[in-house]
């Protein structure tokens, strides 16, 4: 089929069409969150809805930032989420490796616990955890959410990364071998670099995981300093009335980065799905 | 640090259940009362728990004034302040219970310490303060009452409230109704009110804080004096004809279906500010966010619609406690009477919060005019039942008056469930 | 937080490791403990935090629990599992679960496998339609929640203003959220909303591998784009399919926060879903050993759903061990 022909042009114009549509409906929540987010009256809901605020301020920006100290929780988040992110992708690709490459005793058993943890809610732990993280000392402490989050990823985190592993062709791994390579140079200088889209993917669902968490945030931390994002966000929700523009100020101010990241990443990201999904 | 150490290895190697109890256990003593004199030197550092509203001018004043001038009668002291929204604060407490890491003062919504108290994690302050019969008398006995469980008082008040009924004139004018004073009003109001398209009451849940007026109101009752059972009094004529009325209300669209709960409704402030709700019932709080945030409005009190029985309205409130795990039980103790003092409740007065000092109630009027009615009608306001089992018994009465509001069964068959399923909480203790 | 990665990733549960040779046992050993290293640190901090924890609330289930270590706890054995068994609100709960199962899995699969068609074929703009449908999935539950709340408030909210006003297909706003069918719909809606692009992002990356010879093969036999979407496509990520719906089943089952923030499991508990309930039990009843017997019922049902999936779907292929 040549690209010049009509009917394909037509087929191209149709795709975009629905594409563009359906692209609509996805953002349209966010347009309004936006456009809420920049209006001056926030208590009242006016009918009919305007999407173009005729007195835009930035007044709800200016509030969240500085006087609810969103930027102090802008940067506890964004502490949790890369900490978290680090400790993920070394535990997990070390773990992926072993499971990948090695034949060792109780590797079976190993597995199935890891494969039970996944299938179980979470939040079912959430008392154990809490006395268990209370006896650590890492109540009301933003490592002790990078340990939390770090133990409740890395099991997800290395069947991720063990599909994309065992792909790596053993000749490679034969060949650094015969150069006399210990498994750690392997580690580090074949499996690595060779599983950045993986580890691209697995970063970002761990940075989104940590960034987003609600529940375990709200349980452990106490102090209003150590607040992460959703936590902040969850409060300005008032018990009597809702200052919907300022809600959706802090949260713009949360989603936007995210988004950013998203976009630079996303390359790697589709690369890494796609190495993992793909095995029919 | 060892023996911190020690105790969470045991944790994590997962030991059975009670010894690890015991293992952790050191703190909860339950016999051993500390005395709590006044007059001590104090020093160091306490943690406080409140849920003072976030952003609004009782943060400020405690933060900027109150705390502020305790620090400098005591010197080498520190109070932290914590807020915790309202809504998680009862969760936060009791994960805080389990991990043994409360804070060493906490303000207690009332209805909460009867149930912390019996978990033994507050300290019996009549045993432990040898002023607290001096402490105690200065205040409302109604707000002190919700402090004892079993044979202690394990609280002081802090302060106290009562809901009103507040009106929209103009809504109201527009139906050519005056304000309800009585059941009957409401009834006979309904379907006018209905008519211009606007509800006459709006009530935002079915919990007891919002049903327990009105079932007080025509002469029913909850529970027994001693809080043994329900039966007869929760399913007897007087309480279930009160929730009829809101039944009625709801089927006449005189009552929105803002207290089936869920979501999305329309709030009552902001319902009665644009007279979409003719009247609702509610806290002295509702003054300075209306004012707020409805600069046009000028909102009216009332007293609380009656029945067959006398307008009584529902107590609430906080108390300060003092938790078992407190480290600086004196220097706590020291806060608690300092929050108790004339200044203190005169600064957080000013901030919206009714103070509990009978000395101080001529000045209440002075301070805020709308507390009038407020001081009115505390004078007939009761408390929901003191017993550990509330939230669960509040649940249950939510559930039954939003089934029966619904018309999943009539108000009879509603409550007679409520009261097969208080009873055996009750029971229990 | 396990349950937060589940229903955020694509894994691959794909299992049986390709055997190494045999090897003699020496080298066997050392092997081992090389495994070892790498596993320990990962494994360790699993064990702590998410097993840990999962086999004390297990303990917990099994007892009337006290929420203060100071006062004694009562074994009272499965009491816990049965009651949950005999109460009809959890039972509810599950029922509202299974609702929004029955919207969000067949939702997400249809619109995602859609939107994945539509962006498989070379068009302009494919980048950015990627990431705008994807742009949902990376918000948090927080944020999203919030803003359908807004979206669906009854007297003011967008969507009734969409339906009563504009479109003129509903005579009188709608009370979503203080109702339960139009509350658990509204729930669900967020639900397909924020997964399609999920869903989206998997089935691009299944069908980019479908290989384009076959398509071809088939088009050559005169199969219309339709019949070359049933006959090759679908076959061809048969097991991708199986796989997003598992997830989106056991991701289903888990759903919380949105229910919590939008309605709040009313009204008169009407809404209410397994993990609002068991939530409820424990933080605000401190039944803990109840909420734990919950959770683990609730487990139970999450893994016979799953497994009777693969086995149903899942031909005779070893998927998961």
């Amino acid at each position: 089929m040549s690209v010049g022909n009509p009917r394909h042009q037509r087929h191209v114009s149709l795709r975009i069409l629905l594409a563009g549509l359906a692209a609509l409906i996805m953002i349209l929540p966010f347009v309004i969150m936006l456009s809420t987010s920049f209006k001056p009256q926030t208590f009242v809901l006016e009918m009919p809805p305007e999407l173009i605020p005729s007195e835009p301020t930035t007044r709800n920006y200016r509030e969240a930032w500085s006087g609810n100290s969103f930027a102090k929780y802008f940067a506890n988040s964004l502490y949790v989420a890369l900490s978290t992110t680090f400790v993920v992708l070394l535990l997990s690709s070390m773990m992926a490796y072993a499971f990948a490459r090695f034949d060792f005793l109780g590797k079976r058993i190993v597995f199935v616990v890891l494969l039970a943890g996944l299938m179980i809610p979470g939040i079912i732990t959430i008392v154990p955890a809490f006395v268990l993280a209370k006896n650590l000392n890492l109540l009301d402490s933003l490592n002790g959410l990078t340990v939390f989050y770090s133990g409740g990823m890395v099991a997800f985190m290395t069947f991720l990364l063990r599909g994309f592993f065992e792909k790596i062709p053993l000749a490679l791994d034969e060949a650094m071998t015969i150069d006399g390579a210990g498994p750690v140079r392997r580690f580090f200088h074949l499996y690595l670099p060779l599983s950045r889209p993986a580890l691209a993917t697995a970063a970002i669902f761990t940075f989104l995981g940590a960034w987003d968490e609600f529940v375990w945030a709200l349980t452990v931390i106490n102090d209003p300093e150590k607040r992460t994002l959703p936590v902040a966000i969850a409060a300005l929700q008032g018990q009597r009335a809702t200052e919907w523009g300022l809600v959706f100020a802090a949260s713009a101010i949360a989603v936007i980065p995210v988004i950013v990241v998203y976009v630079f990443a996303q390359r790697q990201f589709i690369a890494g799905v796609t190495a993992g999904a793909v095995k029919d | 640090m060892t023996m911190r150490r020690s105790s969470a290895l045991a944790a994590a190697l997962g030991l059975p259940l009670l010894l690890a109890a015991c293992g952790t256990g050191g703190s909860g003593a339950q016999s051993s009362t500390e005395e709590l004199p006044a007059g001590q030197k104090v020093e160091g550092e306490i943690t406080f728990w409140h849920a003072y509203s976030e952003g609004g001018p009782e943060v400020t004043t405690l933060e900027e004034e109150v705390i502020p001038a305790f620090e400098k009668a005591h010197p080498g002291t520190e109070v932290k302040p914590v807020t915790v929204q309202y809504d998680q604060l009862h969760q936060k407490l009791v994960t805080a219970a389990a991990g043994e890491s409360l804070p060493d003062v906490v303000r207690s919504d009332i209805i909460w310490v009867p149930e912390l108290a019996d978990l033994g994690v507050l300290v019996p302050l009549d045993q432990a303060m040898p002023d607290f019969e001096k402490l105690a008398e200065q205040t409302y006995d109604g707000p002190l009452a919700t402090n004892k469980w079993q044979d202690s008082y394990y609280g002081l008040p802090l302060t106290t409230n009562t809901k009103v009924m507040l009106y929209n004139e103009q809504a109201l004018d527009e139906a050519g109704v005056g304000v309800p004073e009585t059941f009957d009003d409401l009834r006979a109001s309904a379907p006018k009110v209905a008519e211009t398209g606007n509800y006459l009451l709006a009530e935002a849940d079915a919990a007891g804080w919002q049903v327990l007026p009105y079932i007080w109101s025509n002469g029913g009752d909850i529970t027994d004096e001693d809080i043994t059972t329900s039966d007869g009094y929760l399913n007897g004529p007087k309480s279930v004809e009160a929730v009829e009325l809101l039944v009625d209300l709801y089927e006449q669209q005189a009552l929105p279906k803002l207290i089936l709960g869920g979501g999305g409704g329309t709030n009552t402030f902001e319902g009665l500010a644009n007279g979409m709700y003719a009247t609702i019932v509610d806290g002295p709080w509702a003054f300075p966010i209306i004012e707020g945030q409805f600069k046009d409005f000028e909102m009216k009190t009332a007293p609380m619609p009656h029945g067959d029985g006398e307008s009584t309205s529902v107590v609430g409130g906080e108390n300060l406690v003092i938790t078992q795990a407190s480290e600086n039980k004196q220097l706590a103790a020291e806060f608690t009477r300092y929050m108790l003092s004339e200044e203190a409740q005169l600064a957080m007065a000013e901030a919206g919060q009714i103070s509990v000092l009978e000395s101080l109630s001529d000045k209440m009027v002075e301070i805020e005019p709308s507390y009038e009615e407020y001081m009115n009608q505390l004078q007939t306001a009761r408390p929901r039942p003191p017993t550990p089992a509330w939230t669960k018994i509040d649940e249950i009465i939510r559930k039954q008056v939003q089934l029966a509001v619904r018309g999943d069964m009539t108000a009879q068959e509603a409550m007679d469930e409520a009261v097969a399923q208080i009873d055996p909480l009750l029971e229990r203790g | 937080m396990a349950a937060t990665a589940t229903t955020t990733g694509p894994a691959s549960p794909e299992v049986a490791a390709p055997a190494p040779a045999p090897r003699d046992s020496r080298k066997r050993r050392r092997e081992s403990l090389t495994a070892y290293v790498f596993l320990l640190p990962g494994f360790a901090l699993f064990c702590l935090i998410v097993a840990y924890p999962l086999a004390r609330s297990f303990q917990i289930s099994l007892y009337d629990w006290a929420v203060v270590p100071t006062q004694a706890s009562r074994f009272i054995g499965l009491e816990n599992y049965a009651r949950g068994l005999a109460d009809e609100q959890f039972w509810l709960s599950m029922a509202n679960a299974g609702v929004y199962l029955l919207v969000t899995v067949p939702g997400q699969l249809v619109i995602g496998l859609a939107l994945a068609v539509l962006l498989d074929a070379k068009m302009p703009a494919r980048g950015l339609f990627r990431v705008l449908f994807y742009v949902p999935v990376i918000t948090s539950w927080v944020v999203v929640a919030l803003v359908f709340k807004y979206l669906f408030n009854t007297d003011a909210g967008v969507v009734n203003w969409l339906l009563v006003d504009v479109l003129h297909v509903a005579d009188a706003n709608i009370a979503w959220l203080q109702s339960r069918w139009p509350g658990l719909m509204a729930v669900s809606i967020l639900g397909v909303w924020k997964g399609v692009g999920w869903a989206m992002v998997i089935f691009l990356a299944a069908l980019t591998g479908v290989r384009d010879d076959l398509k071809e093969a088939a088009a050559l036999d005169g199969a219309g784009a339709w019949d070359r979407f049933v006959h090759v496509s679908l076959p061809a990520i048969r097991k991708t399919l199986l796989f997003v719906t598992v997830l989106l089943v056991i991701g289903g089952f888990n759903v919380f926060i949105s229910v919590l923030l939008m309605t709040g499991g009313g009204p008169a508990g009407s809404t209410e879903v397994p993990l609002t309930y068991m939530y409820r039990q424990a933080f605000d009843f401190l039944d803990f050993g109840y909420a734990a017997a919950l959770s683990f019922l609730l487990a139970i049902v999450i893994m016979l759903v799953s497994y009777s999936q693969f086995r149903l779907f899942g031909g005779d292929e070893k998927e998961v061990d």
